[in-house]
C-alpha cells in the first residue's frame, strides 16, 4: 500500500524529517507517536501534499506510484485521505455540498458517474450514523461554528463517504472529550477493512485504547527510533518520551 | 485643458419635445424644464466632485447616443429565457420601450397597481420625484428631464402581495448606442407588503448603450418591501442608477444590489429612516473582471430615535477591474438608540485589480450602537488545500471559495426561489470549475 523510503523533508531550509522508513500493508493500522516537534505533522502534511515542504531525499510509493509527484487532489482521487488536526471552516459552503463535490471528484477519477441527489442522501444518512451526526449538520456550513468534537466527527464522516484506501489521521484525538473520543473512535473502527490502511498520528496513548493499532512507531527528531506492537504504546504511557534520546538509532521492527 | 463640465455632453442637444410622455401635465412640464436648466448648467460631474472622485464619466461623455430605438424583434420565448423568475408579475421594457405583449401585468392581486410609467404619469404627481434632488451631481437632472418609461407600482393599505414583481429591462443591442432613461416609482401604503426584482440584462455581450435609471421608494407605516436588483448588462454598457427611499415608522426595507455587468456601473442608494422602529437592510454584491468599473455609493440617514440598519457589501475583483465602495451612515442628533452596522468586504483575485473602499459613519447622537469596517483579502490557502485534499482540483476549489465568499450576501434573502435564481446567475459569472 504505502512504502516510505529514507524520506527527508525541510521547511524553510530546516530539516524536519531526517530519514523516515516505513511500510504499511493493506488492512494494517499503524500509530505514529512522538513528542512535540518530532515531525509528526510534517509527515502527514508531506503525505497529503501540502505546500511549503521541500523533499530533499527519499521517496514515497503508494500503490506503485510516486506519491510525491502527485497534486493533493490527485492523491485524494487515488484514495489517500488526510483527517486534519485543525479542520478549516468554510463559510458559505454547506457540508452536504462539500461531501457531494468530493465524492463526485473521486468518482470521476474512477470513471464512475456522478451520484444523483437521492442516492447521495441515502448514502450520507447511512454514513452519518457512524459518527452519530444528525441531518442538521448537512446543511450547516463546513465546520463553521462546530465544536472541536463536531469538527473531528465531520472529518471522519468525510472519510466514510470517500472510502479511502489509505487514511492518515493527524492528531484526531486532540481537543476531544472522552465521549467525543469514543464516537470518533467507533467511527474509525467501523471503517477498518482488509483493503484499507490507517496511519494514526498522535501524541497520546489514549486514542490507541480505542483504536487498537497493529504497529506502533516512535518518531523523534525526524526519525523513527523504535517500532513495535501496541505494547510499545503502553510503555510510552508509563515512561514518557524522555528515554528515546538514549535509544540506539534506527532500531526498527 | 477643458473641464468635463464644459464639454458638450452627448445629451445636450436633445430637445424635450412633445413626443415625451406627460407634456400635457403642467407640473411635470415645469419639473422637466427645471431639470433641463440644471443639467445645462452643470452637465456631467467631473472627478473634482467628491462623490465622483474615483469614477470618471469621461468615456461616457465621448459617446454619441441615440434615443430612437428600432422596433425590437424580441419574442416571448427569448424573453422568458432572460427573465429571472417564472412565477411573477412581469413588466418588460425592451430598449427603453414598454412591451405590452411580453409583460404579464393584467391579472393582478387586489390592492396592487402595476403600470408602465408612461401610462401612469397623470396619477403620479404626489409621488414622482419626491426622493430625488436634481441638483445632486450625477444624472438625476438628466433623468428627470428625459425619463420616458419605467414602472409605476402602488400597493394599497394592508395588501400583502404574494407574487413578486419582476421589472425586466432588456437591451437587445439592435440599436447601436441607445440611451434609455427610466424611472420607477414604488409606493407602499400602510401595512402593505411587496417583493420586487429589478432586472437589467443585455442580449448582446458587446452592445454599447446607456441605462440611466432612478427608482423611488416610499414606505408608509409598517410597510414591508423586499427589493432586489440584478444588473448583468453587456460589458460595454454604461449603467447609472439611483435608488432612493424614505421609510415611515416600523417599515422594513430589504434591498440587495447585485452588480455583475456593464463596463461602468454606478449605483447611488439612499434610505431615510424617518419613523421610529423603521429598519433597512441594504446589501450588495459586485463581481467584476477585465476592465469593468463598479461604484456603489450608499447612504442611510437615521433621522429619528430607535431605527436600525444593516449593510453588507461584498466584492469579488479579478483582472484589471476597479471597484469603489462609499457607504455613509448618518445618525442625526435626535436619533438615540440607533443600531447600525455596516461592512464592506472584498476578495481580490488578481494583482492588477483595484478597490477604493470608504465606510463612513457620522454620529451626532450619543446613545447609539454602531459598527462599521472594511476588509480586503485574498483566498485562504488553507481552505484551498483542504478542498484539494478532498479531491477537488485547484480551479474548482478556488471557484467554490469565491462563490462561498460572495454568496453570504444572498443568505440574508428569505425568499428561496429568488435566492436560488440569483445564485444561479452568479454561478455563471465565476471562474469555471465547479
Amino acid at each position: 500500500m504505502l512504502t516510505i523510503k529514507n524520506l527527508h523533508a525541510s521547511v524553510d531550509g530546516k530539516e524536519i524529517l531526517r530519514g523516515i522508513d516505513m511500510t504499511v500493508n493493506p488492512g494494517e493500522v499503524h500509530a505514529i507517536m512522538g513528542p512535540n516537534g518530532a515531525g509528526k505533522s510534517t509527515l502527514s502534511n508531506v503525505l497529503a501534499g501540502r505546500d511549503g515542504y521541500e523533499i530533499t531525499q527519499g521517496e514515497v510509493i503508494y500503490k506503485g506510484e510516486n506519491l510525491l509527484e502527485l497534486e493533493p487532489e490527485e492523491r485524494a482521487q487515488r484514495g489517500v485521505f488526510l483527517a486534519f488536526q485543525y479542520p478549516v471552516e468554510i463559510p458559505g459552503v454547506s457540508n452536504v455540498y462539500l461531501l457531494k463535490s468530493a465524492l463526485n471528484a473521486v468518482r470521476k477519477y474512477q470513471g464512475l458517474e456522478e451520484v444523483d441527489a437521492m442516492d447521495f442522501l441515502t448514502l450520507v444518512r447511512e454514513k452519518m450514523k457512524l459518527v452519530k451526526m444528525n441531518e442538521e449538520f448537512l446543511h450547516r456550513n463546513v465546520n463553521e461554528g462546530f465544536s472541536g468534537g463536531e469538527k473531528k466527527r465531520n472529518e471522519i464522516l468525510q472519510m466514510a463517504i470517500l472510502e479511502p484506501a489509505l487514511a492518515i489521521l493527524d492528531e484526531t484525538d486532540s481537543g476531544l472529550d472522552i465521549d467525543a473520543l469514543r464516537i470518533v473512535s467507533e467511527g474509525v473502527n467501523a471503517l477498518r477493512a482488509e483493503d484499507r490502511s490507517i496511519v494514526m498520528i498522535t501524541h497520546y496513548q489514549r486514542l490507541l485504547d480505542h483504536i487498537v493499532p497493529d504497529f506502533v512507531h516512535v518518531l523523534s527528531e525526524g526519525r523513527i527510533v523504535k517500532s513495535g506492537d501496541k505494547e510499545l504504546a503502553k510503555e510510552l504511557e508509563k515512561s514518557g518520551y524522555s528515554w528515546i534520546h538514549d535509544a540506539p538509532e534506527g532500531e526498527t521492527a | 485643458m477643458k473641464q468635463l463640465t464644459d464639454i458638450t455632453t452627448p445629451f445636450s442637444d436633445i430637445a424635450v419635445d412633445n413626443t415625451i410622455p406627460g407634456q400635457e401635465l403642467d407640473w411635470l412640464k415645469t419639473l422637466r424644464e427645471q431639470a433641463r436648466a440644471q443639467f445645462q448648467r452643470h452637465g456631467l460631474p467631473s472627478k473634482k466632485v467628491e462623490d465622483w472622485k474615483y469614477t470618471s464619466l469621461w468615456a461616457l461623455s465621448q459617446e454619441t447616443f441615440t434615443h430612437e430605438a428600432q422596433a425590437s424583434q424580441l419574442n416571448e420565448t427569448r424573453c422568458s429565457e432572460v427573465a429571472l423568475l417564472e412565477s411573477a408579475y412581469r413588466l418588460v421594457i425592451v430598449d427603453g420601450q414598454f412591451n405590452a405583449e411580453l409583460s404579464r401585468i393584467d391579472d393582478l392581486e387586489a390592492g396592487l397597481t402595476l403600470l408602465p410609467l408612461s401610462q401612469a404619469l397623470s396619477m403620479s404627481e404626489a409621488v414622482l420625484n419626491q426622493q430625488i434632488d436634481i441638483e445632486k451631481p450625477g444624472l438625476n437632472a438628466l433623468n428627470t428631464m428625459l425619463m420616458n418609461e419605467g414602472a409605476y407600482i402602488q400597493v394599497k393599505a394592508g395588501s400583502n402581495i404574494t407574487k413578486p414583481i419582476e421589472l425586466l429591462v432588456i437591451n437587445t443591442g439592435e440599436t447601436e448606442k441607445l440611451a434609455t432613461h427610466l424611472r420607477h416609482v414604488i409606493d407602499l401604503a400602510k401595512d402593505a407588503d411587496l417583493t420586487i426584482v429589478e432586472h437589467y440584462a443585455s442580449l448582446n455581450d458587446e452592445s454599447v448603450g446607456l441605462t440611466d435609471v432612478i427608482s423611488e421608494v416610499n414606505l408608509a407605516d409598517n410597510a414591508r418591501l423586499n427589493h432586489f436588483k440584478l444588473q448583468h448588462e453587456s460589458l460595454s454598457h454604461y449603467h447609472i442608477a439611483t435608488l432612493a427611499g424614505k421609510q415611515a415608522s416600523t417599515s422594513t426595507w430589504h434591498t440587495n444590489n447585485i452588480s455583475l455587468g456593464a463596463k461602468l456601473a454606478r449605483n447611488d442608494i439612499h434610505s431615510q429612516l424617518l419613523g421610529e422602529q423603521a429598519h433597512v437592510t441594504m446589501d450588495g454584491m459586485y463581481l467584476v473582471t477585465g476592465k469593468q468599473h463598479v461604484d456603489n455609493h450608499t447612504r442611510i440617514d437615521h433621522a429619528v430615535p430607535n431605527t436600525t440598519s444593516e449593510e453588507i457589501y461584498k466584492g469579488v475583483l479579478d483582472g484589471d477591474s476597479h471597484a469603489v465602495f462609499n457607504g455613509k451612515v448618518i445618525v442625526h442628533k435626535d436619533a438615540q438608540k440607533t443600531d447600525a452596522n455596516q461592512s464592506n468586504r472584498n476578495l481580490l483575485l488578481s494583482r492588477t485589480c483595484e478597490i477604493d473602499t470608504k465606510p463612513e459613519m457620522e454620529i451626532y447622537a450619543d446613545d447609539v450602537k454602531c459598527g462599521h469596517g472594511s476588509t480586503v483579502g485574498q483566498l485562504d490557502e488553507q481552505q484551498i488545500f483542504f478542498l484539494r485534499s478532498r479531491g477537488l482540483d485547484e480551479t474548482s476549489a478556488r471557484s467554490l471559495l469565491t462563490y462561498a465568499f460572495a454568496v453570504e450576501v444572498l443568505q440574508r434573502i428569505a425568499d428561496l426561489p429568488i435566492r436560488q435564481a440569483l445564485s444561479n446567475v452568479i454561478e455563471t459569472r465565476l471562474p469555471r470549475g465547479v
